[in-house]
């Protein structure tokens, strides 16, 4: 999973400049659509709330623009890291200070993996 | 706010390894719970989709994506460690499914975010752009 990380751009980018960015962002999502490489993607809305606590409390975030906001994310189908990374480093929007997050899925909840080893190291 | 949106809405986790703290029995306790939560939700049709992601990665910036480094930190509380995407169409009833989430009480916590079709930099162009003709009138 590629998840974009910040949303500051509007700062430094004119509209026109914005929208070519856009653009490129687009025909990069298509291309790898295309060869089978994107599996699914989607833009975030900037606005959105945070539910935590044994409270259950809701409050505004994530800052609508700030270096560590998630912008959007792609679900790669891809073999390894080494082509994740690659792909992450065609991201049109690395030269204005977008970062991209590169994540493996995994198979199972990283909870229940840690339950499984604790189980063996009991029974070990 | 209470727009609809057909995109539906994303649940993003963070969270430590809190999980690591508790012991075998209590570990299980929350797998049962969380897995209840979610075939539940996933029998209503309120789920498009959803991953665990590993708690290791990388993070590629810098322009051409020169600079690869390690990350993010599994240590951290901002780790994103899962997502879920809802098919639910308002921020209300999204909130409310992640409000009855059993990690919470460990102190995960969950960003609940509109999916969009729209580039957001194509909605800042066009933001940017009436902002200027404002100007400009």
């Amino acid at each position: 999973m590629l998840l974009f990380r910040g949303t500051e751009l509007r700062k430094s980018l004119s509209p026109e400049e914005m929208q070519r960015v856009s653009e490129k962002w687009m025909a990069w999502f298509r291309r790898l659509t295309e060869q089978g490489k994107a599996v699914a993607g989607n833009p975030l809305e900037r606005e959105g709330k945070i539910v935590s606590g044994k409270d259950r409390i809701v409050s505004d975030g994530p800052f609508a623009e700030s270096k560590e906001a998630i912008g959007g994310y792609f679900l790669l189908d891809v073999a390894t890291m080494d082509e994740a990374l690659a792909i992450a480093r065609e991201c049109p929007g690395l030269p204005y200070g977008i970062r991209v997050e590169v994540r493996p899925v995994a198979g199972e909840c990283p909870m229940a993996s840690e339950a499984r080893a604790e189980a063996q190291l009991a029974t070990a | 706010m209470n727009t609809q949106n057909q995109n539906g809405h994303m649940l993003l986790f963070s969270s430590n390894e809190w999980y690591k703290e508790l012991s075998h029995d209590e570990i299980q306790k929350v797998i049962s719970q969380a897995k209840a939560w979610f075939d539940r939700l996933n029998a209503q049709g309120k789920i498009k989709g959803g991953q665990a992601l590993a708690r290791k990665g990388a993070i590629v910036s810098g322009k051409n994506g020169r600079l690869v480094s390690d990350g993010p930190f599994a240590e951290s509380k901002e780790a994103i460690g899962g997502y879920l995407l809802l098919d639910v169409e308002t921020l209300e009833e999204a909130i409310a499914i992640a409000r009855t989430n059993p990690a919470l009480a460990y102190g995960t916590s969950i960003e609940i975010r509109p999916v969009t079709d729209e580039c957001p930099l194509d909605t800042w162009a066009r933001e940017s752009a009436l902002q200027e003709q404002l100007a400009n009138a």
